[in-house]
């Protein structure tokens, strides 16, 4: 009996620190959302009911001009960077490879290094090569950061492939092509998905590694509201914010298929 | 795969086998080749450049091609190490407030009924999938002086005088915690969901009490997921810019802060900031090399 009591505690207790976990998540974040509807240019207390931020946002033309610039670098990063993820796992498939150990090097690190230094030493790269900075720039330095975690969030899934599948094809005498398209790369969607969803989101994410490697004229939308923070001119970020936030409620509350596998590739 | 050769089998077959590996061989390079290459050269030859120009000298804007050991004896002088010291403090506070608010949130998750267990994952998610800057600047609003936190403690009486939490030291290390928690709670949530719990309750039948059976046997098969959300916590908040940037004050500057002034302000110092980040690198690099040797020694001690 008195075990029991003991383990209700232990129970109550996670409990309550699971409660206090969530408020301490999500009030920042509805404070937010409540207060993009305040009619007030600095940040204060409740001024009354408004809309015009939303409209002055939809007016804002540099805030559509890093809208399409960020929607334009994760897309292409995402692109890029899954198509040489698969790959790259394809090729590491094969555990005789004498180029695994270096490969694995060289995809593992850079997650373990804190991310400010690849933009610092992307930074250097472009000053030395005396390349100038813009889109480009940034393109490449996302697709370097995808990189790793695309080669890994594939990998992990052809780890419990079932190559049952496949020889079942390949004794039923069907070409290695038809194999790869019609058998494989099926069986592969779900992580190529994942990792496609995770560079996105680490694209659309990414404030510091593209400070360092975007020059003067193209802002990504944290670029752009992180000097607008800095300028204290806040007022259309309450409602860029509460959009952005009502976007990844989308991709990952709305989107039953995408939250599954979301939660089967942690 | 049953496309490797069996034991016994003719010198002929052998060769064949051999060709035939050394087909796969080639076909693994020419698949790795992209990534080989563009990690190559848009990460490896980068650092080279680090390297090189942390022993040059500074110019206004650029950098001038003579040797200088300057930006090392100014690295490691006094001024900076404290500038290294207050990183790691920081980094370090962060982990353990992470590691204790999350353990118990991922224990709770993982011993939840499947349905609910979802829908438990998803409310951590959602912040973790939320535009970092949005929920650094969900802060400013909340703690503001002006802020919904002061409106409400004054409105309620608990205070009279606003309190100054924006710009501290205090609530750098709140929203760091915030940006971070899921970070953790995640992998420790992985290794919880595959603990067998009636290990748990074999050891409590044999008179271990509660705590003794927590630390004797959950935390001991949890190490991994308390490693891999440690490091996942650790390692970017050792490097943080943005929230120091965004919430603290501009009195006590963070590793993350110094290194980017130096690239970003003018006059720049380059030299500077690639020593600064080479010696963080050295520090990250003998930190992960000494979790190494305690990982090996300890999967060597289990199987004895």
């Amino acid at each position: 009996m008195k075990k029991l009591s003991i383990s209700r505690f232990y129970t109550g207790m996670n409990l309550t620190i699971f409660s206090l976990v969530m408020v301490f998540l999500y009030i920042p974040i509805i404070i937010l959302i409540i207060y993009s509807f305040n009619d007030a240019k600095i940040i204060t207390g409740w001024k009354g009911f408004t809309l015009k931020y939303y409209i002055q946002l939809w007016d804002n033309d540099s805030i559509r001009q890093a809208f399409s610039n960020t929607m334009l670098i994760a897309g292409l990063s995402t692109f890029i960077s899954t198509v040489i993820g698969v790959l790259t796992a394809l090729g590491m498939e094969n555990k005789q490879f004498s180029g695994h150990k270096a490969l694995s090097a060289l995809i593992y690190i850079p997650l373990v290094i804190p991310d400010i230094l690849m933009g610092v030493s992307l930074a250097l790269l472009f000053n030395f090569t005396r390349v100038n900075t813009g889109m480009i720039t940034v393109l490449i330095a996302h697709i370097t950061f995808c990189i790793s975690y695309t080669v890994i969030v594939i990998r992990s899934r052809l780890e419990g492939f079932d190559y049952s599948l496949v020889e079942a094809a390949m004794d039923l005498g069907a070409k290695p092509a038809v194999i790869f398209w019609k058998v494989k790369l099926p069986l592969m969607l779900p992580g190529i998905i994942a990792a496609a969803l995770l560079a996105f989101t680490l694209s659309i994410d990414d404030f510091i590694i593209t400070f360092f490697t975007s020059g003067r004229g193209f802002d990504t939308l944290p670029i752009y509201v992180e000097g607008t923070i800095r300028r204290g001119t806040i007022t259309t970020i309450n409602s860029l914010s509460t959009l952005m936030i009502g976007f990844t409620l989308f991709l990952v509350v709305v989107t039953k298929r995408i939250r599954k596998i979301l939660i089967s590739s942690l | 795969m049953n496309r490797y050769p069996k034991h016994g089998q003719s010198e002929q077959d052998n060769t064949l086998a051999l060709k035939a590996a050394s087909r796969r061989n080639l076909a693994s390079w020419a698949l790795s080749a992209p990534a080989l290459f563009w990690l190559i050269v848009f990460f490896l030859v980068p650092y080279i450049i680090v390297v090189i120009y942390s022993f040059l000298t500074p110019d206004i804007y650029d950098v001038n091609f003579e040797f200088s050991l300057a930006a090392y004896r100014q690295a490691l002088s006094p001024q900076y190490l404290s500038t290294f010291f207050l990183s790691f403090r920081l980094a370090i506070l962060t982990t353990i407030l992470c590691l204790l608010l999350g353990f118990p949130v991922a224990y709770f998750i993982a011993r939840a009924k499947d349905k609910t267990k979802n829908t438990l994952l998803i409310f951590i998610i959602i912040p973790f999938w939320t535009n970092l800057i949005i929920r650094i600047f969900s802060w400013r609003i909340f703690l503001a002086y002006n802020g919904v936190l002061n409106d409400v403690l004054i409105s309620s009486g608990l205070i009279s005088q606003p309190l100054e939490i924006m710009r501290t030291d205090l609530a750098v290390v709140l929203v760091m915690v915030y940006v971070y928690l899921p970070y953790m709670i995640l992998p420790l949530y992985s290794v919880l969901e595959k603990l067998d719990f009636t290990l748990l309750h074999a050891a409590m039948d044999l008179g271990a009490n509660e705590i003794k059976a927590f630390f004797r046997i959950t935390l001991p098969l949890c190490a991994e997921g308390i490693f891999a959300g440690s490091l996942l916590v650790f390692i970017p908040a050792l490097g943080a810019y943005l929230i120091p940037q965004l919430v603290g004050n501009q009195k006590s500057l963070y590793l993350g802060q110094v290194i980017t002034y130096k690239i970003k302000n003018i006059p720049r110092n380059w030299p500077m900031a690639s020593a600064l980040s080479l010696t963080l690198l050295f520090f990250v690099a003998v930190l992960l090399f000494g979790l190494f040797i305690l990982y090996k020694h300890q999967k060597a001690r289990r199987k004895v």
